[in-house]
């Protein structure tokens, strides 16, 4: 077994594309799951430990969080709380700081776990991936990444890099509901953000991926009720979803009509 | 693969594979007993440990992680720090079991000034679990030292 | 006692621990300088082991019934120690069970998924797992069943073939197994009038007529007949089972973590054929029990396998098989309650369907208990109860926080609030018009003594700002009664060591609860002597005297008497001194007169909170709980079983809840099943209600039984009649007024009025 520490961008990507079994360690705290229930097993591991220029952090015009940058991190900092407050609320929803030291923004992406909390937030702030291997890098809006269940676009020589969130010029909200302990993932995530007088809603928790739905974001009147409760209940009509401990898909389907009103008031005030 | 980690101001020497848990290392060739495993997938606070002075879950931490790190268990607390005192004063445990990991956690947020109200340190103790039930005693304990 | 002293006592307690071949007694002073808890230094059964002990896994059924027909072993290294039922048979491994004897140590027949049918051992963990993992095991499936309704109909399969009783001191009832059904015990209560009247064996329809009783109702003017649900729970104990056990010389030694050494001790000695003095058990402190460390769990086949092997051997489990170990019982409860126009109460009739899955384990205990807590603390002039102990294929039911009374009272206090909107009265009112008061006799007989049901049931509702009659949106109150194990005995001992210190020595074991302190502060009072002059000894069978079990919130009441009686034997002859105590009594186990409980667990709890119509979350205001303690003996523990109590309720009301496909559990780890976190004891407070010069009495699990219908009262108040736990805001949804036929405030009312 094999465990390599690359210092560069470069390295990890040539790595990855000479040993596309490898795995790639990032905050390791989904891995760690994983590793220890016996669900994963790997002969060879690259860790991105010491990959500095994957820890930065620049919020001059657009956010740019780099794949290891930790969920604490945007969580505490007072720029992406200032001009990002929706970012920041959505990591700090995460499961506990302690978790939240150790889980990265690469990381979270990459495992397209369903009940994660920021992924319906990145959606909707229009945030794009950044995403390297040896045969150059691209784009790839969130919601275009994040294929399905533990799913996504990536090839198997393909590291994400880098999140890039436009800066939002209105109001941003997350809401979380929980149906058991306030300790618990989401039984469903609305996320809401207003940019130029258009929304973007997209729903989380309650499927296989985040859901966004433009042309009903599209009728949204700012500070209607009436069109908050019919945006809500389009968004509750299309949606698949799905039954685990935190709630049955009848359940969720009620409860997003009204979490998805809820939010479109909220973005309103 | 060949280990050397800083645990508790030394140097702990193992030869384990790279998916070995941080709190086996800790536990197996560390002799220490602070970090225990209770559900293993980092959600119940019992194996907390403090990497760099942050809490981390040692139980699905793989060991490599922690290389060029200070690691702080519970034994590497001194019996007169404040936190300690105060859990002492206001007999905040029952079992025990989980309580390093609440010292731990409580020591990182006093030491980060994120202690300034109960809700506050309600948020911060969100995911250390104590079936025992001893959560307004540690809250009040954490209260008191972060004064 | 500075930090070196504090450190050399660390020292002191991690050379006793449970790494020596030989035990040594420990100290564990808890009320000196920092608490070694504090700073992880005590050891529990999972830190330490015997030196030279290999590992053993235990190879678990994937099946929920049926028949091992063969293990694949061939990929096993030779060095690997590969244990099957043929290893018990050739032991010569008799049938075991606390109270009844349906249990082999491996199975050939598994009863639930997680039944133990095999096991490897090896000289490391890794190797153990991976040796775990290799064997394959073939099956012929049978037919299972998982209800308590399903199990108790008249064609259901059974579980087991036959009933046998155990010989057990746990067995401390008689039983009343109904042959030909999966019934292992059924419990009745039959007040006078309604003794010796031809039945049914066995009611297994919950809209049954019930023609033989009916008359028990006549002068009533309403009744409310309702079912009520509990699911199965985890009792999630931070620490997970674990056990060390050796062979010296002929003897077996083994140290785990358990609430019932002497159980312990009887039942290894019953199995392996042994004296009970050539059993030795040892128990540190553990890190959480909450009745799941309770009788033979991981013992037995850890014994068994350090015999076969002739080895040290050391078994922990992992969290999902503490999961599946044994659970909280779910049951299914009816009640009938009948009362006169003016509110007074008549009759009550409670069918208990209980839920003990594969083995009885103590079900047949929980039953009794659960029947007659259900009667609340009321005077009625007829009380019929049947409470019945159900094999179905489910990991087994067990002692559970509450033992029972929790699921009951959960029916019976919502019951209560569905007569009081029916009648027109207020809720508390209708409670304080007929709680027990001195001297009023309970349905078993028993005339009630020490009773402050009435300065409970008030404090409660002051605690939510209750107005007679007033507006009771969102609020709710609930009371009980909860017995204590009897009949029972404890012994103390107390001897005075040659450095002048006095070491107590006592079988109560510590699981949290404080035991150690207990006795610490106790002593120390009865021999006027400061607390550090006492040290308490690990409870050691070798050591200590006996004990019935750390069980009931029973340590201690019964402890600190014994202790008494041992502080003033010694003061009076020397060094040492000796104290014992028993609680006599019993229930008939076909009427359900005598003594229950030598002594009564009192408490409320009260509930306000709001509820959002259109998602069905519950926002606790206040919970508040007020439970009886008579004398206090530390007052820090006393908050702290109160608190834990009231959030472990919590937890019961709102979320924790097993779940099963086809037998499977499918929720067996904390991200799946949901324990109280800190973020939700936001609205908690509660009160401990002292007596000067009262008796001591238990306080672990009072405030467990009220807090579920309290929170249902509450939540009932907006019209939300629930009737399953957990109250998760699905159920309360569809719970709704708008979903029900009848348009009153509370749901539907089976039932009819009377004259």
């Amino acid at each position: 077994m094999t465990w390599i520490q690359p210092t560069s961008v470069d390295a990890v990507v040539r790595a990855r594309a000479e040993n596309p079994e490898a795995i790639i360690v990032a905050g390791g705290t989904f891995l760690g799951i994983l590793v220890r229930a016996g669900m994963l097993e790997a002969d060879d591991w690259i860790s991105l430990q010491d990959v500095r220029e994957l820890t930065r952090l620049q919020s001059l015009g657009d956010l740019s969080i780099g794949a290891m940058v930790r969920h604490r991190r945007l969580e505490l900092d007072e720029d992406v709380r200032g001009i990002w407050p929706g970012i920041a609320a959505a990591f700090r929803a995460v499961a506990s700081p302690r978790v939240r030291n150790v889980a990265t923004v690469g990381g979270v992406l990459a495992d397209a776990d369903y009940a994660s909390d920021p992924p319906s937030m990145l959606v909707a702030s229009r945030a794009v991936a950044e995403i390297a291997s040896v045969r150059g890098s691209r784009r790839v809006p969130i919601e275009e990444l994040i294929t399905g269940h533990y799913s996504t676009c990536l090839e198997e020589d393909e590291l994400i890099t880098r999140v890039i969130v436009p800066r939002p010029q209105g109001p941003a909200v997350y809401r979380k509901l929980r149906t058991r302990s306030q300790e618990d993932r989401p039984s469903s995530s609305v996320a809401a953000v207003v940019h130029q007088g258009t929304v973007r809603v997209v729903v989380g928790a309650v499927s296989d991926r985040p859901h966004h739905f433009a042309d009903l974001c599209a009728t949204w009147r700012p500070g209607n009720e009436d069109s908050a409760r019919e945006i809500g209940a389009g968004y509750a009509e299309r949606i698949e979803y799905i039954d685990d401990n935190r709630g049955s898909a009848a359940y969720r389907r009620r409860v997003v009509a009204v979490e998805v009103r809820r939010a479109l008031m909220q973005v309103s005030s | 693969m060949n280990l050397a980690l800083r645990v508790n101001g030394r140097t702990i020497h193992a030869d384990v594979e790279p998916e070995t848990m941080l709190v086996d290392v800790l536990r197996e060739h560390a002799g220490l007993t602070g970090p225990r495993v209770t559900c293993g997938v980092g959600l119940c606070g019992t194996c907390t440990v403090l990497m760099d002075e942050q809490p981390v879950s040692a139980c699905i931490l793989m060991a490599p992680l922690a290389q060029g790190t200070e690691i702080t268990t519970i034994e590497g607390i001194p019996e007169d720090d404040a936190v300690v005192r105060c859990f002492d004063r206001h007999h905040a445990f029952q079992c025990g079991f989980c309580i390093p990991g609440m010292v731990l956690t409580g020591r990182a947020m006093v030491a980060e000034g994120h202690a300034a109200d109960r809700e506050e340190i309600r948020e911060g103790l969100g995911g250390n679990l104590c079936r025992c039930g001893c959560y307004l005693k540690i809250i009040d304990a954490i209260e008191e030292a972060a004064q | 006692m500075n930090t070196s002293t504090a450190r050399a006592r660390r020292d002191q307690d991690n050379n006793e621990g449970t790494g020596n071949a030989r035990l040594r007694p420990g100290e564990t002073s808890a009320v000196q300088g920092v608490n070694p808890r504090i700073t992880a230094g005590i050891r529990y059964a999972t830190d330490g082991g015997i030196p030279g002990e290999w590992h053993l896994r235990i190879i678990r059924s994937s099946v929920p019934a049926g028949r091992v027909t063969g293990f694949q072993t061939a990929l096993l290294d030779d060095e690997i120690i590969f244990l099957t039922p043929d290893d018990v048979d050739a032991a010569g491994l008799p049938a075991f069970g606390c109270q009844i004897a349906d249990q082999t140590v491996l199975t050939r027949e598994p009863k639930f998924v997680g039944d133990a049918i095999a096991a490897v051992l090896a000289p490391t963990l890794a190797a153990a797992r991976i040796a775990a993992s290799l064997v394959e095991v073939s099956y012929e499936r049978a037919p299972a069943v998982f209800d308590e309704m399903a199990a108790i109909a008249p064609d259901a399969l059974l579980v087991h073939r036959s009933h046998a009783t155990s010989e057990s001191d746990s067995a401390y009832f008689d039983m009343r197994p109904q042959d030909g059904t999966n019934v292992c015990h059924r419990f009745r209560i039959r007040t006078a009038a309604l003794q010796g009247r031809q039945e049914p064996n066995v009611i297994t329809e919950l809209d049954d007529s019930d023609t033989a009783l009916a008359d028990a109702f006549a002068q009533a003017d309403v009744i409310i007949d309702e079912v009520f649900h509990t699911p199965a729970a985890a009792h999630v104990p931070m620490e997970p089972h674990a056990t060390n056990a050796q062979w010296v010389e002929g003897r077996l030694e083994v140290v785990t973590g358990t609430q019932t050494p002497f159980n312990m001790r009887q039942d290894l000695a019953h199995i392996f054929g042994l004296a009970a003095d050539d059993v030795r058990i040892v128990v540190p402190p553990m890190g959480g029990a909450f009745g799941a460390k309770t009788f033979i769990r991981t013992e037995a086949i850890t014994a068994l396998a350090a015999r076969v092997s002739g080895r040290p051997v050391r078994c922990v489990l992992d969290r999902d098989e503490v999961f599946n170990e044994v659970t909280r019982h779910p049951s299914t409860v009816r009640i009938r309650l009948g009362a006169k126009a003016d509110g007074t109460f008549v009759a009550k009739r409670i069918w208990a369907y209980v839920n003990t899955g594969a083995y009885a384990d103590c079900g047949p205990g929980v039953a009794q208990k659960m029947g007659y807590a259900g009667v609340g603390p009321y005077r009625f002039e007829h009380v019929a109860v049947d409470s019945y102990c159900i094999y179905t294929n489910l990991p087994p039911g067990g002692a559970f926080r509450g033992y029972g009374a929790m699921q009951s009272v959960w029916a019976s206090e919502r019951a209560v609030d569905l007569l009081a909107d029916r009648l027109g009265i207020d809720a508390v009112e209708l409670r304080r018009q007929n709680l027990l008061r001195e001297g009023d006799t309970f349905c078993t007989g028993e005339v009630m003594h020490d009773s402050h049901f009435e300065e409970l049931l008030d404090d409660a509702a002051s605690a939510v700002g209750w107005e007679k009659d007033g507006d009771r949106a969102g609020k709710g109150v609930a009371i009980m009664l909860k017995g204590m194990q009897t009949p029972s005995k404890a012994e103390a001992r107390i001897q005075l060591l040659p450095d002048g210190r006095y070491e107590v020595q006592a079988g109560t074991a510590d699981m949290g609860q404080g035991a150690s302190e207990m006795l610490t502060r106790l002593a120390a009072e009865y021999l006027k002597c400061d607390v550090d002059q006492i040290v308490v000894c690990t409870p050691d069978t070798d050591r200590v005297p006996y004990d019935t079990r750390t069980t009931s919130s029973r340590s201690t009441h019964m402890m600190s008497r014994a202790l008494a009686d041992a502080a003033q034997d010694l003061l009076q002859h020397g060094t040492v001194g000796h104290g014992y105590v028993s609680n006599d009594g019993g229930l008939d186990p076909d009427t359900g007169q005598g003594v229950a409980s030598s002594h009564w667990h009192q408490g409320s709890a009260a509930a306000s909170l709001d509820v959002d119509e259109e998602t069905g979350v519950i926002t606790l205001r206040t919970l508040y709980a007020s439970s009886y303690a008579g004398k206090v003996v530390n007052p820090h523990g006393a908050d702290l079983q109160n608190e834990g109590s009231m959030i472990l309720g919590l937890g019961s009301a709102l979320f924790e809840e097993l779940q099963f496909s086809d037998g499977q559990m499918t929720n067996p780890n904390l991200s799946d099943y949901n324990i109280a976190s800190a973020l939700d004891v936001v609205s908690i407070s509660h009160k401990v209600m002292q007596i000067p010069g009262a008796e001591v009495h238990g306080l672990g699990e009072t405030a467990v039984p009220p807090v579920p219908p309290a929170i249902g009262n509450a939540v009932a108040s907006f019209g939300y009649h629930v009737t399953r736990l957990p109250m998760t805001p699905e159920r309360v949804l569809a719970a709704a007024p708008s979903h029900e036929q009848a348009s009153p405030p509370v749901g539907h009312i089976q039932g009819e009025e009377g004259a």
